[in-house]
């Protein structure tokens, strides 16, 4: 599911990373049979629920870099856009 | 029943339903008689309200009710919901933007008109539209059977033998629900918004943070939950060799691997194309708000976790739910057990008004698909504002009618199969909206005729379905045996959308060696990455107006 520009693509090798990026998100909470399983406990969790429960802050991590990786993205093709078609009002949103 | 709990109950219920119906007069629109009050969609929302409101969406009856109920019943599958909330933020993040500029660009409302534009099909509009529809109706159906249970727990009628007592007080809330929805549209959800969350979140971080310690801390909490479903895996071990019963646990037995990995990501694929959702996703005011809450809304699956446990917490504290058993009663009557009654009036209305709001936003997201993709598109092209109003409010009723009859003709046990059908529909549109995001590989033809078996398949699987230990009954279950595999089961949605892209792709080939039109696409390659502030984008969608080339 990588996401290509059909022209300009400036930011083709970002979103590359990106969806490299979010990969793991989707894959690990997947990917049962590596933490189902008792040990090792924390606190009394056994494995199977705190891991699932860091996976959280794991993949939100994960999601807030790729948020910044596209905040560059979308400013590239913007840039690469208004170069390639001056016919449009300038933009100021960012 | 607990009369300073009843009372607690009643009074922020009065309060829900004065707002509702006062929510008609709240910035009121000009003209009352159009679909303007509708137009939620349009308002150009920033990070904070869309964070409120698509994570209001996430708790619903189905987080406090039926998440829990499947662990107290040592069912441990049902603690998917947690990878499933995981799993959605990035898809969300990857594909949901792109909806978003394609929409902004076109004018598209609901993901018909989506289709519409980017297929040329009217047949394959009118099946998404219909597919939203009737997909919705059981997601409000948990919402009614969420408020059943807590009236159950507080006493309200569990205990006659007349059905028309029995539901009485359901009828009640339903037919209130109904009447502020119809005369305030979605005024009323949106006010009634703010005291629902506020009053989940006070009672969500209240009980995941007092009741463990109640009850002797987590560590002590999953043993007993272990014990318990030991001794009664001991106890009717006969049954449960014979098929008549289920085993119980606190871990997923290795055949369940794939059921639990299939419903996480089969209902992470569904969420986002429930008609609700995409309404609240387009109303974002551009794609940054998008991805923004994609990295924020995790921080609700932290607290659904806690709360799907709570079904332990129930188990160490000793909670009965009645003979027969009913798990679904068992957050209600821990919180009825635990906390002080006032505040456990508090956590009913709570639980109660949490599911009115979203079944109002949905069956209003669901009314506005029927005017606009099917009323307004083949009975009465050109049909007034008078009439598309008059057409939603009716829409909407019999919405909410229908998910009644949900709630009344099938199985009560486990909530939770009934949102699960309808993650089944849902997700057989995923062909021709999501794939049809990144391109226009498929026929319009085939990706119908896909849509047709992977909803016939997936109806008659499920239809064959037994509640455990009721062989001949339907509808019991979201799980089936992969095919010729022994023990291993899969959520019926995957192997519907499996069946529904095989049909696509081979048709694809057929229709297009046969040479049949294809139709013209309305959408260019740009419109999937336009954003706030570029040519044509339109920051306020209005639902009234016509898409657009």
């Amino acid at each position: 599911m990588s996401e290509t520009r059909p022209h300009a693509s400036p930011s083709r090798g970002l979103w590359i990373l990106i969806t490299v990026l979010l990969a793991p998100a989707v894959v690990l909470p997947l990917w049962v049979p590596l933490y189902n399983r008792t040990d090792p406990e924390l606190n009394g969790w056994p494995f199977f629920y705190w891991f699932q429960m860091a996976l959280i802050p794991f993949a939100t991590v994960l999601t807030v870099l790729a948020f910044a990786l596209s905040r560059i993205a979308d400013r590239k093709d913007r840039e690469a856009r208004s170069e390639t078609r001056r016919q449009e009002p300038p933009e100021g949103q960012r | 029943m607990n009369a300073v709990a009843v009372s607690v109950f009643v009074f922020l219920f009065l309060v829900v339903t004065v707002l509702g119906f006062a929510a008609a007069r709240w910035r009121r629109a000009e003209r009352m008689d159009n679909l303007d009050e509708w137009g939620l969609g349009g308002r150009g929302f920033g990070t904070f309200i869309a964070w409120f409101l698509i994570g209001g969406d996430l708790y619903t009856a189905y987080t406090f009710i039926a998440v829990p109920a499947t662990l107290y019943a040592g069912s441990v599958v049902g603690f998917f919901a947690v990878p499933y909330t995981i799993v959605v933020y990035p898809l969300i993040f990857l594909f949901l933007p792109k909806l978003w500029s394609v929409s902004h660009r076109h004018g598209y409302v609901t993901p018909a008109d989506f289709v519409q534009g980017r297929y040329d099909s009217k047949p394959l509009a009118l099946a998404i539209a219909i597919t939203g529809i009737l997909a919705t109706m059981p997601y409000i159906a948990l919402q009614l059977v969420g408020i059943q249970v807590v009236l159950d727990v507080m006493g309200m009628g569990q205990d006659s033998d007349n059905w028309v007592i029995k539901d009485l007080p359901l009828f009640v809330a339903f037919v209130i629900l109904a009447a502020y929805t119809y005369s305030s549209g979605l005024r009323a959800p949106a006010l009634i918004a703010f005291v629902k969350d506020t009053l989940i979140y006070l009672v969500i971080i209240v009980a995941v943070l007092y009741l463990p310690s109640q009850v002797g801390g987590w560590g002590h909490i999953f043993d007993v939950a272990n014990d318990s479903f030991t001794t009664f895996n001991t106890d009717n071990a006969d049954a449960i060799a014979a098929g008549e019963a289920a085993g119980k646990g606190i871990m997923p037995p290795a055949a369940a691997q794939w059921a639990y990995a299939s419903l996480a990501l089969g209902s992470a694929l569904a969420l986002f194309m429930y008609p609700h959702s995409v309404t609240a996703v387009l109303s974002t005011r551009n794609r940054s708000v998008i991805r923004r809450n994609a990295a924020l809304l995790p921080a609700y699956s932290f607290l659904l976790g806690l709360l799907a446990l709570l079904g332990f917490v129930a188990i160490a504290a000793g909670v009965t739910v009645g003979d027969p058993p009913n798990p679904q009663l068992a957050v209600p009557q821990l919180f009825e057990n635990e906390f002080p009654p006032w505040f456990a009036g508090v956590a009913f209305a709570a639980i109660v008004i949490g599911a009115l709001v979203p079944a109002a936003i949905m069956s209003i997201a669901a009314a506005n698909l029927w005017t606009r993709n099917i009323y307004k598109a083949f009975l009465k092209r050109g049909a007034t504002d008078a009439e598309e109003a008059q057409q939603s409010k009716l829409a909407s009723l019999v919405v909410k009618f229908g998910a009644l009859v949900f709630v009344l003709a099938f199985s009560k046990q486990y909530a939770i199969n009934l949102q699960l059908l309808g993650g089944v529909w849902i997700l057989q549109t995923l062909p021709a909206i999501v794939i049809g995001l990144y391109t226009r590989w498929f026929h319009r033809w085939a990706l119908l005729t896909g849509w047709a078996v992977g909803m016939a398949y997936g109806t008659w699987l499920a239809y064959d379905v037994p509640l455990p230990g009721d062989p001949g009954s339907h509808f019991g279950g979201p799980l089936v045996l992969f095919p010729g595999a022994e023990t291993t089961k899969v959520y019926i949605a995957l192997l519907a959308i499996i069946a529904n892209l095989v049909v696509s792709v081979v048709l694809t080939f057929v229709f297009r060696a046969m040479g049949v039109d294809e139709g013209v696409d309305q959408t260019e390659d740009d419109d999937y990455w336009a954003d706030e502030g570029d040519q044509g984008v339109e920051l306020e969608l209005d639902p009234l107006a016509e898409p657009h080339r």
